[in-house]
């Protein structure tokens, strides 16, 4: 088989993968509010209402297209993709499972690329998701858009630190810039980074709150005080985009949480387990986290401006620095 | 001036983890919880007879109407609802209503016509769903108001007790 047709057959499937996987998020994000407040959820659409997904599309593509007098025109349009596809772009490199053989095929590693500096890759295409949603909000001529997007970039800039430095002590210890090896280092469950590097797992868990505008971290898009935020003058498909691009940004931070400190496609006590147990390992520990997402944002009040940006700057960074300082004298001493 | 005093945070408070932790038991044990969600369409809402639906038209055992139109519905409804013209009959009451409509857009569901019949011809029934795609639709004529006493048994028996309650307690005063 070409080498082109397995590339484009990988593509496709990851990245049908993940938009049926963001698809899913939205219904999950529904049924789980509805079940926290002791509600049923979304149920008419089909059985258990799992066309609502499909549903919400195609009302979506059905709404008006607005754009606003005075908003520059090709920004403005620019912005939702610009928003959407960076956050699909760091799915390319992740680790999904090993060798991959169908049908007598050999498919190489599940991935879409093997970069050896996939982990640079990843935070260099995560950062530029922001570029959308500040694009947005200026784009649309309207201060209550503008400042969503302001707060959207100060948060993320302050949290994209602490992100970076957590992962750097884990990139320390496994002494590679490549998910795969970082994964392989991985083999037990007992050398998985969460127990090793504890306090970088739990300030990296909540960097990606912050990194994905989740709550309780979730100030680009203020309801009560923005009147929604960047997206306040958006309707129809390219509304529905930024939020397409949230859920993919919100899987790629969890499938990350994964392959950094959960062993990534590692199946616990099985090494060398056959690659559909490794994906669904892997399935597994991120919907776990993905789960942790909606939970948390029906659960928890929202922070204050100045309070997020003080846990950012005067908590999470000099944590993250000393554990950073600490990793790197103990390895540098041998210790690990 | 009053001083506050606020509570000295521990260092576990302080930390949020340990809080936010017992927040998401919480609410994990909340999706576990019954749901309080009522089902409409499928699930019917719970009529009693303390119910006030739609006033309706109670037709005796014998067949005819109780109604004899004298029209004190009429005047006693605050929202002019209800249109009356009377006619002639064989029967020893001597009336009946040849045009009974009442208007359901304009009906408050106040109980005023149920309190004023004076021969118990109209209750407020447990109907309460009032849907149509035209707005003529939604004045009921005799036809559509009229029901079998049977069915309006409960709310009559209840205004009876209700009304023996105030009798007897206006003579002890």
């Amino acid at each position: 088989m070409p080498d082109l047709l397995i590339w484009f057959l990988k593509c496709s499937a990851i990245y049908g993968g993940l938009l049926g996987v963001a698809a899913g998020m939205t219904l999950a994000e529904r049924k789980i509010s509805a079940w926290i407040q002791y509600r049923i959820g979304p149920n008419r659409v089909g059985p258990w209402g799992v066309l609502q997904p499909i549903a919400d599309g195609i009302k979506f593509i059905f709404k008006e297209e607005l754009v606003p007098d005075g908003a520059n025109r090709w920004m403005f349009l620019a912005a939702p993709a610009l928003a959407a596809i960076p956050a699909m772009m760091s799915v390319a490199v992740i680790p999904l499972a090993g060798e991959v053989s169908l049908f007598g095929v050999d498919f190489g590693n599940l991935s879409i690329a093997d970069l050896e500096i996939s982990v640079l890759f990843s935070l260099a295409i995560g950062g530029l998701g922001i570029y959308g949603i500040i694009l947005g909000g200026w784009s649309s001529n309207s201060k209550y858009s503008l400042l969503g997007g302001l707060r959207a970039s100060a948060q993320m800039v302050s949290y994209e630190l602490s992100l970076i430095l957590c992962i750097l002590a884990v990139v320390v210890m496994s002494g590679s810039l490549d998910l795969r090896e970082i994964v392989g280092t991985q083999e037990s469950v007992f050398s998985w980074y969460v127990w090793r590097q504890p306090l970088a797992f739990v300030l990296f868990v909540i960097a990606t709150f912050a990194e994905t505008n989740r709550h309780p971290f979730d100030f680009a898009e203020c309801e009560p005080e923005l009147v929604g935020g960047f997206h306040t003058e958006y309707s129809s498909m390219k509304f529905a985009l930024f939020f397409l691009g949230e859920y993919c940004a919100m899987i790629v931070m969890a499938s990350l949480t994964v392959t950094f400190f959960l062993g990534g496609f590692q199946v616990p006590f099985w090494a060398d387990a056959p690659w559909p147990v490794e994906l669904a390992a892997f399935a597994a520990k991120t919907s776990f986290f993905l789960f942790l997402f909606l939970w948390v944002r029906w659960t928890l009040p929202r922070f204050r401006f100045d309070q997020l940006m003080g846990l950012g700057w005067k908590v999470m960074l000099p944590l993250a620095l000393a554990n950073l300082f600490v990793t790197g004298g103990l390895v540098a001493l041998g210790v690990f | 001036m009053v001083i506050v005093k606020r509570k000295e945070l521990s260092l576990a408070e302080r930390l949020y983890l340990p809080e936010i932790a017992r927040a998401l038991s919480m609410s994990l044990r909340a999706i576990f919880r019954p749901k309080i969600t009522r089902q409409y369409p499928e699930e019917p809402l719970p009529t009693n007879e303390v119910t006030r639906g739609q006033p309706r038209l109670v037709v005796k055992e014998d067949g005819n109407i109780a109604c004899v139109s004298c029209g004190l519905c009429e005047a006693a409804c605050p929202a002019y609802a209800i249109t009356i013209d009377g006619q002639e009959t064989d029967r020893f009451i001597e009336r009946e209503p040849e045009r009974f409509d009442i208007d359901m857009l304009r009906c408050i569901l106040c109980g005023f016509c149920e309190e004023a019949c004076p021969k118990d011809a109209i209750f407020m029934s447990d109907e309460l769903e009032l849907a149509d795609f035209d707005r003529k639709a939604l004045v009921y004529d005799l036809e559509k108001l009229k029901r079998p006493k049977s069915a309006l048994q409960k709310r009559i028996d209840y205004v009876y007790r209700l009304n023996k309650r105030w009798q007897s307690s206006s003579s002890t005063s």
